[in-house]
Formats: C-alpha cells, structure tokens, sequence
C-alpha cells in the first residue's frame, strides 16, 4: 500500500518530464502572482510599520506669559518633565530663543539689540509618545488640557498631524484589510485554479484513459496531486525568491530625508501563509479536475 | 450470465442510436456484433463498460446491474472487463511496455508479477522488440496491437474488443484472431465490433448479433461457410507468436 502510493508518487514527479513547457508556464503563472501578492502584502506592512512607529507621537509648542517669573515658569517646566510618556522636552528661556532665532536667520540676524528688552516669552517643545495600550480615547486631548492648564502656560499648539493618520490608519486598515486579503486570496484562486486547470487539460486524455482501464479516482488523482503540490510550491517559492530579489533591490529607494522608511521583508508567518495558500489552491485544483 | 441485455435504448438527444436491443452472452461465450458503420455497435460496447449511462432497458455485466450501477462501483466493473477501443486510446508519450502495464497497475498487481506478465503479452503479440518505444512512434496496427494486450493483459473475465483489426492485415488479423480465441477456449467470454467478413470466418462457432439503425435485425450461429481461420497461417519470421508465448499469457488451468 505504501509503496503504491510511493510508486503514484513518483510517478506524479516523473510526469513533469512529459509537457515540461505545460508545467514550467505554470509554475511562473504561480510565481507571478505569488510576486504580485507578495509585493502588495509587503506595501501593507511597510506602511503599517511605519504608522506604528509614529502613532502615539505627539508634539505641543507651549508659550509662557510674558509676565512670569522665571522661577514660576522652572516651577512649570518641572512639571512637565514629570509627566509620563514624555521622550523629548526642550526648554528654550528668553536668551536661549532668541539665540536659536539669530542662528536660524545667519548672518542677517543680530539681535543683540533687543536683549535688554527681550520680547520673546518663555517656550518648550513637549514630545510625548503614549504605547498604544495607554491610549484611551482622547489621550491627545487630555494631555494639550493639562498643559494648558499649567499656571504659566499661555498658548499651547499642538501637531496632531501623525497621530490623526495613524488613528485614521488604524481604523481603515481594520476596515480594509479583510476585505483586501479576501480580494487577494480570489485572484489568486482564479489564477492559479485556472492555470492548474489548463496544464491539466494536456493530461485529459491520460485521465481518461486511465478510467477506462479501471483506475479508482484516488489512483488517478494521487500523481495529479502530487505535480499540483510540485507546481504550487516551486510556483510560490520561485514567487518569494522573486519578491526577495525585488527587495534587495527596493528596500533602500526610500531611505532618504524626509522618510527614512527602509522597507522591510514580509515576517516569516505572512510569507508561510502566502506560499501554503497558494500550494493548497494548487491541489484543490489539481484535485477537482477528476469529476 | 456474463452479460444480459433487455431491451436497450439509447439515444444521442432526438437520434436513437440503440433500438430496444435484447440478447445474453454465457460464460465463455463468443459473441461477433456486425452491422455498417454507424449501426451502433461502438454505443453498444460502450454502455456495456460503463462509458454511456442505461437509461432505457436492463443490462448487466459481469453479475454488476449496469441500472443501479453508481460511479464509485465503475471502477470494479471496468476491471472485470478488458476492453479494446475502436480508437485505441493508448498514451502516445508512453512505452508500449507502460501503456500495457497501465491495466495490471490500477489493479495494483505487485511489480514482479506484472513485469513478467507484461512481457509474455507484449511478446505473443510481436511487440516485444518494441517494448521501450514510445507509441507515438509505432505504427497504426503496432497501436492496435498495444491496445489488444492491454485490454487480455489482467486476464479478464469478459473481453469488449471494437474493431481490433482494423488497421491490421491479413496475416496479423489471423494471427490475433487465434489469441482471441484461445483467450476463448480458456474460459474468456468476448463480445467483438467487426464488419469484416475475414474476422466472422474465424470463429465459427461465435453467435453473431447484426445491427442496423441501433436495431438487431439479425441474430444466430454463422452460416457454414468458408473457415479460414481454423487452421491459422504460420507466423511471420519478425512475429514472435509462438505457442509458448500465447500459453505463458493464459490464465493458469483455465477458467472454470
Ligand atoms: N457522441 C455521440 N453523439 C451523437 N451521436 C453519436 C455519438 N456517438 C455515436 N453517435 C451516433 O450513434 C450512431 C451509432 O454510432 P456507433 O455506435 O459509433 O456506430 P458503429 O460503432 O456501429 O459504427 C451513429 O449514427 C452515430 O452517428
Ligand atoms: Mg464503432
């Protein structure tokens, strides 16, 4: 019993010799929309990589009344510093902005004239990066209220710009993913089924035959499987060696001023996945084509 | 009863190719099924292994009620049956050696076996020298040929054979009819599709049923007449047919 299932198998593999064309164009109809997929999953996980790091970032400018003391503004900034999640605070007195002003403009920009009457108030930069299980809803919100609420604090802006894409990231990736993923597994059913479909039909007439000489169904399909297993796995496999090359080549097409963004490879389970799905449609195909 | 047969219809959508078509075929029975081309044999042999459904009239083969017959149990019918089809249908990328062995394999008949069994076929029928061909590359009678030793090769109980000498010539035609026959003697029963008259003369004693328009409008012994077959000529020196090899391709002791 094993060794006819051996011997069936054997002959599956052996079969590849009989229509190598038939089989080769089937395995790069495998590969190419193993690459397509591939490289649509890896433009989802770059981007959502991305997002991750930047979500929960948020940046206040804060502005002193003019009026406070500067031990009353040192009593706010301690404050600040003791809040949690902060990662980046700069504080910026009088002097220090109006020097940071004159470097900025260059050689135009002396301001040396205006130290005695300085009309610069006191400022911060607060970077805040809250971890995505301390962020409750409206934690942006709360914390411009407790900086606002300082006694000092004058005005306070705020940059929502990352946090909102990547909350509006978050919700539509949640949307979207499913159906997308759902789009991707159809086309990749249709094409690789219908691909399967067709390099069976130059082995119709052995399928024939072989009933009509007796073969129970599972005898038939056994070899028939086996060459699906064969062209889904080296199809999916040539397909990510195909997707790795392509990112040998890209990974760096981005990593430059302002993105930074190194595109990275798809994690080891989504690569799993893509080519064990494929392999698996590859054999249901194979599979359903003995009525 | 090896095959029984009452009132068959078949038809093609609106064309009946098989009219109310009725007769029995004993254990070791010799049965020819003549009439022109068109008049149905092919339909008839076909329903008879399972390629057409019985829609209309009773048929068994083989103690297997071709009416209750589901699709699971086509399988076991087919290997009771060895069948020659008037197209041959033999896998041209294949060795005449893989091709007749195909018929021993689905029966999952162990490889020693079947390697020598495969071999004594394959020599009765001449093919021996040819064994590791590819078909594609034999000749249309040499195709006919494999498609006769696969068909005798799990030594059936029942053998459909559609026009098996079609493509073949005088000689050869004698020379496979007294295999046939002797499959025959043993105890194998054979229904045979022919219009050649040659063919008929060769077994004498077969019951002949003749079809015309999918109807039999004549059925019984032959007339005596000219037996050309009883006495077959000698091989030709390229045939290996000798009686050695047709006994090795026998059933052991015969049928009972
Ligand atoms: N697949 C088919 N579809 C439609 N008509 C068919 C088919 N096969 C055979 N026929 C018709 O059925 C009749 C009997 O054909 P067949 O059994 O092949 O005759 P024979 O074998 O005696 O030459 C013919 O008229 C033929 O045209
Ligand atoms: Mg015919």
């Amino acid at each position: 019993m094993i060794g006819r299932f051996l011997r069936l198998t054997l002959r599956g593999l052996a079969d590849f010799r009989l229509h190598p064309v038939a089989q080769l164009l089937t395995m790069v109809a495998v590969a190419m929309v193993t690459l397509l997929t591939g490289l649509i999953l890896t433009g989802f996980h770059t981007v959502n990589l991305e997002l991750l790091k930047s979500r929960g970032q948020v940046e206040f400018q804060a502005y002193w009344k003019q009026d406070q003391s500067r031990d009353a503004v040192r009593a706010d900034w301690d404050a600040i510093g003791a809040m949690p999640h902060l990662t980046d605070f700069a504080t910026f007195t009088p002097e220090d902005a109006l020097t940071e002003l004159a470097s900025t403009l260059g050689e135009s920009g002396d301001f040396s004239w205006l130290a005695g009457d300085n009309p610069l108030p006191h400022s911060a930069l607060v970077r805040f990066a809250v971890p995505p299980e301390a962020q409750e809803e409206g934690w942006a919100a709360r914390l411009l209220t407790a900086l606002k609420e300082l006694p000092g604090v004058d005005t306070v802006n705020y940059t929502p710009f990352q946090t909102d894409l990547a909350q509006g990231w978050m919700t539509l990736s949640q949307v979207v993913i499913w159906p997308v993923l759902g789009f991707l597994g159809l086309v990749i059913s249709l094409v690789v089924h219908n691909t399967i479909k067709l390099s069976l039909l130059t082995r119709m007439d052995e399928i024939e035959i072989l009933s009509l000489v007796g073969a129970s169904p599972s005898y038939i399909r056994w070899p028939l499987l086996t060459s699906g297993f064969l062209q889904g796995f080296v199809g999916a496999s040539a397909g990510l060696g195909l997707l790795a090359g392509v990112h040998s080549l890209a990974a760096d097409a981005l990593d430059f001023a302002p993105f930074f963004i190194r595109i990275p490879f798809l994690p080891l389970e989504q690569m799993l996945m893509l080519a064990g799905g494929v392999t698996l449609v590859a054999m249901a195909s194979s599979w359903v084509a003995v009525k | 009863m090896m095959v029984n047969v009452e009132r068959l219809s078949y038809s093609f959508g609106t064309h009946w190719a098989l009219k109310d078509i009725s007769f029995t075929l004993a254990k070791g029975e010799f049965l020819f099924l003549t009439g022109h081309s068109g008049a149905g044999k092919s339909t008839l042999l076909k329903m008879l292994y399972g390629a057409l459904p019985v829609t209309r009239g009773r048929a068994s083969v083989a103690g297997m009620s071709l009416n209750t017959l589901k699709k699971r149990h086509i399988p076991g019918l087919r290997r009771k049956v060895g069948v020659v089809f008037q197209d041959f249908k033999i896998l041209p990328h294949r060795t005449v050696f893989d091709n007749v062995a195909m018929a021993l394999e689905v029966r999952g008949m162990p490889r020693a076996h079947l390697e020598r069994r495969v071999r004594a076929v394959v020599r009765a029928l001449g093919l021996d020298t040819k064994s590791y061909s590819p078909c594609e590359h034999l000749s249309g009678g040499e195709q006919q040929r494999v498609a006769i030793a696969r068909s005798m090769v799990a030594n059936p109980e029942l053998i459909l054979a559609d026009e098996p000498t079609g493509n073949l010539d005088f000689d050869l035609t004698m020379h496979l009819m007294d295999i046939f026959k002797q499959f025959n003697t043993y105890g194998t029963s054979i229904i045979m599709a022919t219009h050649s008259r040659e063919v008929l003369d060769c077994v004498p004693e077969a019951r002949i049923l003749h079809l015309q328009d999918g109807r039999v409008v004549a059925e019984g012994e032959q007339p005596p007449g000219s037996d050309t077959c009883s006495c077959p000529p000698a091989p030709d020196a390229d045939m290996a047919g000798s009686g050695d090899d047709t006994d090795a391709l026998l059933p052991e002791g015969g049928r009972s």
